[in-house]
């Protein structure tokens, strides 16, 4: 079943087009790749579904509703999380507290009850706070334990990016958006994301990712789309598209194609 | 109420509009580079003000000496106060606001106001509760007829003087190697920094123009009105940056228009009685349903056309929903409210119903005012009332049109 | 493992310790007013605590925007005249209302939310710097409003005669009752802050405060978690303006002016924006200081070395001394632009404003970032 489509979605800024007539495609419970070089319109087409951008023209349709005009946080509530490239974690409150913001829209206690702190908040928070740590502990205590109650911008840079993620995921998202979440990682660290982003597909989330590292994409994922300047210019398996003359022309430049 | 009162009141509504147009290109300016409403310009001015005055009264400018020595005075008066006034400026920027500029934006917010409170105590303190008073010497008299309204010559100074001063800024900002370095840094600061752009030696110079600018005003107003209190400047302050506001923030042509739009409304607002007020309602709801008419929804109706031709085979229903909608802009607004509740699940149906419910409400409520506005037509709002004008007009533009007149809005960095 | 068992030792000690100096300093609190019958102190003093611990009710309030949200409300003294004009027009000879207390209590609070909801809905989705200036110009409304309409207000005039609250039978009109209604009411909100803290619009909040973005896109209306924030401190003004006016038993527009609303900022800033404790040291230093610098040099310093010490100081310093509530807001001013630079974070800082407003560049901090990351990672990966 098709999860997420986009139709001829577009985006300018001034006069130039960072998302150009894209089509796109995600069925649940795969793992999409979007790769380009800088500036191809990657984290735009994030940013367009998110809801930050609104799109110029063109349609986005999740499970058949289309998205355009909606708030990012109503997007949010209908199951689409994401993390970002320039990480956007709440660096003043703990890595605990990060991943209950997650939840929020999850939780239903009301304000007159959260004024009192009344027993069934009280039960409410006991029971997220539970399961905030379970989430947390998808990748190993490396953000449980006393680091729970670290605020969060004291966390190493990777660990930011993992905490990322599993604010994203404690909104029980339908869809999951990754931007580049190996970004800055050492080659041992980026296989262990790639091992947890694979685990995490099979806990049944669909997952697009944009990312730079081949060896994540290739590893992690099932379909792979490229785009340059705004454009799609490949799509299919990740090997058949790494050999894409078109793909190897945007990264590297005519002569470099090539050489190549 | 004679058609003079009406010349008088345009007459004294451009005059002063000149003059709130001057301390409001400061605000627009550093707006635009640093993104800080600068809360210290107010003071700025009144610190001009008074040094102008100061100056004067120490010179000894009396009725007794020549005009061409006078009026040597006066333009020493104003060159003394500048230079004192552009380096308080600078040395705002350079000690309250450049230490904080990496900081979270409340931080030099905080700090603009602090500074804000610390001189005007000081003028305060330096120049007591009591108003300084100009020199009458150095006030020119006279007046010229217009109409029957008295036009004194020195609102005829004033605005001609403006109109160089902001024409100059204008040419300055457009045409040299600083004033696009100023536009360069007001569009990206770090891009214009790796452009070899000394982003730091701008900055300055932006307090530096829009300080010497508002110090000019300064002189001004305690020349047009003789007096000048040490708690004025915030007064005008907030006004400059209504008008600033008003007229786009950031955008300098912007700031001239939105500063005459509001010294006209202060001045007809508390000066014309309230049925002929009824018809500027009027007018501008013409102007406005006009507006709507013509550009709104055939921008609109091609906008959802395009979006629908992508859209059509989907969903043929939108096509005609969206259609009426279009005419919701100029019927009513609860066909608005009709399609927002029923067709709820259809955003784009939704994005122009609210829309056109934000449109119709803004009508509805101009409609009401100028009823209101004919059923008391022989009364006129008291005089108290004049700032009270000035923070509405600022609360409806930052609740209708954060963009202003001539804005365009500046999508925030994602 | 030796390491972390001595930490987690140091912590709960600092805990308790934390403990015991918030009932050293209720008890204080408590038991201030009762050093004026021993006869260690004037009248004067009590009177002051009442009108501090209104102060501190409003920071309180305000903090829940500035601190908590992040958001800056110059307007705010306007959402206190609103409680206060209430409690004047509904309880004093002026329109011939008596309403009961409990009930103008209510509806001060009712009031105040009423127009803070009013005022943020259409202006919360605002960025920050242009909020400001829209509750300045509401404040100013307000303050214009109450100074012309004459038929209720009685304009500059203001209402005298507001009569004494009663609750449950029992008059209060000392200001020893005065305190320890404030007092209460003080200890009433702490809790509502502390629960609304915890609970889920307390980390909405917070998350707006540190990145509007990315609370957004983690599914927080945000308009409706600033306009939530912006109400319920209208609430904490509009409850602390009926205290006032029932205090004072007479309200004039003077009251409201812009530069209150700057001190109660300035009490929330230099305080410590966000942290409870460092708003309540603000309100109550700002307040008391101009009294303590005059006392001091005025009264208990020559008592002990004379009554012509002070002139050998010159005659400038003389003069700052005395009349220091002159200079207050002089210093205040000068204070938050000092305090922005060195000390953002304010005199008692909370935990979480101490970084927020240290942040250096981030890609500076991310290269720094990823050094240490990999120093952290290969330390565990040895520890397995």
């Amino acid at each position: 079943m098709v999860l997420l489509e986009t139709i001829n979605l577009t985006k300018y800024f001034g006069g130039i087009s960072a998302v150009k007539k894209f089509n796109f495609k995600i069925n649940e419970g795969e793992i999409v790749s979007i790769i380009g070089p800088n500036g191809s319109g990657k984290t735009t087409f994030f940013n367009l579904v998110s809801g930050l951008y609104k799109p110029d023209s063109g349609d986005i349709l999740f499970e058949g509703e289309s998205l355009v005009g909606l708030r990012p946080d109503q997007i949010s509530n209908k199951g689409i999380a994401r993390t970002y490239q320039t990480l956007r974690i709440f660096g003043n409150m703990t890595v605990l507290e990060n991943v209950l913001v997650g939840m929020h829209p999850r939780l239903q206690s009301n304000f007159f009850h959260s004024l009192l702190h009344t027993l069934k908040v009280r039960r409410e928070e006991k029971e997220a706070r539970e399961e905030a740590i379970k989430i947390l502990s998808y990748f190993k205590g490396r953000l449980t334990g006393p680091r729970l109650n670290h605020p969060a911008s004291s966390l190493s840079y990777a660990n930011r990016r993992r905490l990322e993620i599993c604010r994203a995921l404690a909104n029980h998202p339908k869809l999951l958006l990754l931007d580049e979440p190996a970004a800055g990682m050492n080659p041992s660290e980026t296989i262990e994301m790639m091992e947890q982003i694979k685990e995490i597909r099979d806990k049944g989330y669909t997952i697009i990712l944009i990312e730079h590292d081949m060896k994540v994409v290739m590893g992690a994922s099932d379909r792979v789309v490229a785009m340059d300047h705004g454009e799609k210019i490949a799509e299919g398996g990740a090997l058949e598209v790494a050999r894409n003359p078109l793909v190897i022309e945007a990264y590297l430049g005519k002569k470099g194609a090539q050489i190549a | 109420m004679g058609f003079e009162t009406f010349v008088g009141l345009t007459l004294s509504g451009l005059t002063v509009g000149m003059i709130y147009a001057l301390v409001a290109l400061g605000y627009t300016m550093v707006y635009g580079v640093l993104k800080l409403i600068n809360f210290a310009h107010g003071e700025i001015f009144t610190v001009g003000g008074y040094l102008g005055a100061t100056f004067l009264i120490w010179i000894g400018i009396e009725d007794g000496i020549p005009l061409p020595l006078k009026i040597l005075y006066v333009i020493l008066a104003f060159l003394f106060s500048m230079i004192l006034t552009a380096t308080l400026g600078w040395s705002v920027e350079r000690f309250a606001y450049r230490p904080l500029r990496k900081m979270t934006r409340i931080a030099p917010l905080l700090s603009a106001i602090g500074v804000s409170i610390f001189l005007q105590n000081l003028i305060l303190l330096v120049f007591g509760v009591d108003p300084i008073i100009m020199p009458v010497a150095a006030i020119p008299e006279g007046y010229i007829p217009v109409f029957g309204a008295n036009f004194r010559y020195l609102a005829v100074i004033i605005i001609v003087f403006s109109l160089i001063l902001m024409g100059g800024l204008t040419l300055f900002i457009k045409k040299t190697r600083l004033g696009k370095a100023m536009r360069a840094t007001s569009q990206d600061r770090e891009a214009a920094e790796m452009m070899g752009i000394n982003t730091n030696m701008t900055i300055s110079l932006t307090f530096i123009i829009g300080s010497a600018l508002a110090a000019i005003a300064g002189i001004l107003v305690a020349m047009y009105y003789g007096t000048l209190k040490f708690d004025t400047g915030f007064l005008y302050g907030i006004k400059a940056f209504t008008a600033a506001v008003l007229g786009g923030i950031g955008n300098i042509p912007g700031a001239v228009i939105g500063a005459l739009v509001l010294g006209l409304a202060e001045n007809y607002g508390v000066g014309l009685k309230l049925g002929i007020l009824a018809y500027f309602f009027i007018l501008g709801l013409i102007v406005g349903l006009a507006y709507q008419f013509y550009f709104l929804p055939r921008e609109a109706r091609k906008k959802a056309l395009f979006n629908l031709a992508d859209r059509f085979s989907y969903d043929e229903g939108s096509l005609s929903k969206v259609k009426i909608l279009n005419y919701c802009y100029y019927g009513g607004w609860i066909s608005g409210f009709y399609f927002l509740f029923k067709e709820r699940r259809d955003s784009l149906v939704r994005i122009h119903a609210r829309q056109a419910i934000r449109v119709g409400f803004a009508n509805t409520f101009l409609f009401l005012v100028t009823l209101i506005f004919f059923l008391n037509s022989n009364y006129k709002i008291s005089s108290e009332w004049q700032n009270g004008i000035t923070f509405l007009v600022l609360m409806l533009v930052l609740i209708f049109k954060p963009a202003g007149i001539l804005g365009e809005h500046i999508p925030e960095k994602v | 493992m030796k390491k972390t068992f001595k930490k987690e030792k140091l912590l709960k000690w600092s805990r308790i310790n934390r403990q015991v100096l918030i009932g050293a300093v209720l008890f204080l609190a408590f038991i201030f007013p009762l050093f004026n019958l021993l006869g260690w102190m004037g009248m004067v003093w009590v009177r002051l605590g009442v009108k501090v611990a209104v102060f501190v009710l409003l920071a309180l309030g305000l903090n829940i925007i500035i601190g908590e949200t992040g958001l800056l409300n110059l307007g705010y003294i306007a959402f206190f005249a609103i409680g206060a004009y209430t409690t004047a027009i509904f309880a004093s000879p002026r329109l011939g209302f008596h309403l009961p207390f409990w009930l103008l209590f209510l509806l001060s609070g009712f009031f105040a939310v009423a127009f803070g909801f009013l005022l943020g809905l259409p202006t919360l989705r605002l960025r920050g710097d242009y909020l400001a200036i829209v509750t300045l110009a509401f404040g100013e409304i307000v303050r214009i409003t109450l100074n012309n309409w004459e038929s209720v207000t009685n304009g500059p005039g203001g209402i005298p005669g507001i009569y004494d609250p009663v609750i449950f039978g029992l008059r209060i009109d000392n200001n020893f009752e005065y305190y320890y209604l404030t007092l209460g009411l003080i200890i009433l909100c702490l809790i509502l802050i502390r629960n609304l803290k915890n609970s889920r619009f307390g980390r909405a909040w917070n998350a707006l405060r540190e990145d509007e973005i990315a609370a957004e896109c983690a599914g927080i209306h945000v308009s409706m978690a600033k306009l939530l924030s912006f109400m319920v401190s209208s609430l904490f003004a509009g409850f602390a303006g009926c205290i006032f006016a029932s205090l004072q038993k007479f309200v004039n527009p003077q009251y409201f002016v812009f530069m209150q609303s700057v001190l109660v900022v300035c009490m929330v800033v230099l305080g410590g924006m966000g942290s409870i404790p460092g708003v309540i040291a603000g309100a109550i230093a700002l307040d008391t200081l101009p009294e303590i610098i005059r006392h001091t040099f005025a009264f208990w310093l020559p008592s002990f070395l004379g009554e012509d010490f002070l002139t050998s100081f010159p005659p400038l310093l003389q003069n700052f001394l005395f009349d220091f509530d002159r200079y207050r807001m002089l210093i205040f001013g000068l204070a938050i632009v000092l305090m922005m630079i060195f000390r953002p974070e304010g005199l008692i800082p909370s935990r979480a404003w101490q970084r927020e407003l240290h942040e250096i560049d981030p890609r500076l901090l991310e290269e720094t970032q990823m050094i240490r990351f990999d120093l952290e990672e290969e330390e565990k990966d040895l520890e397995v």
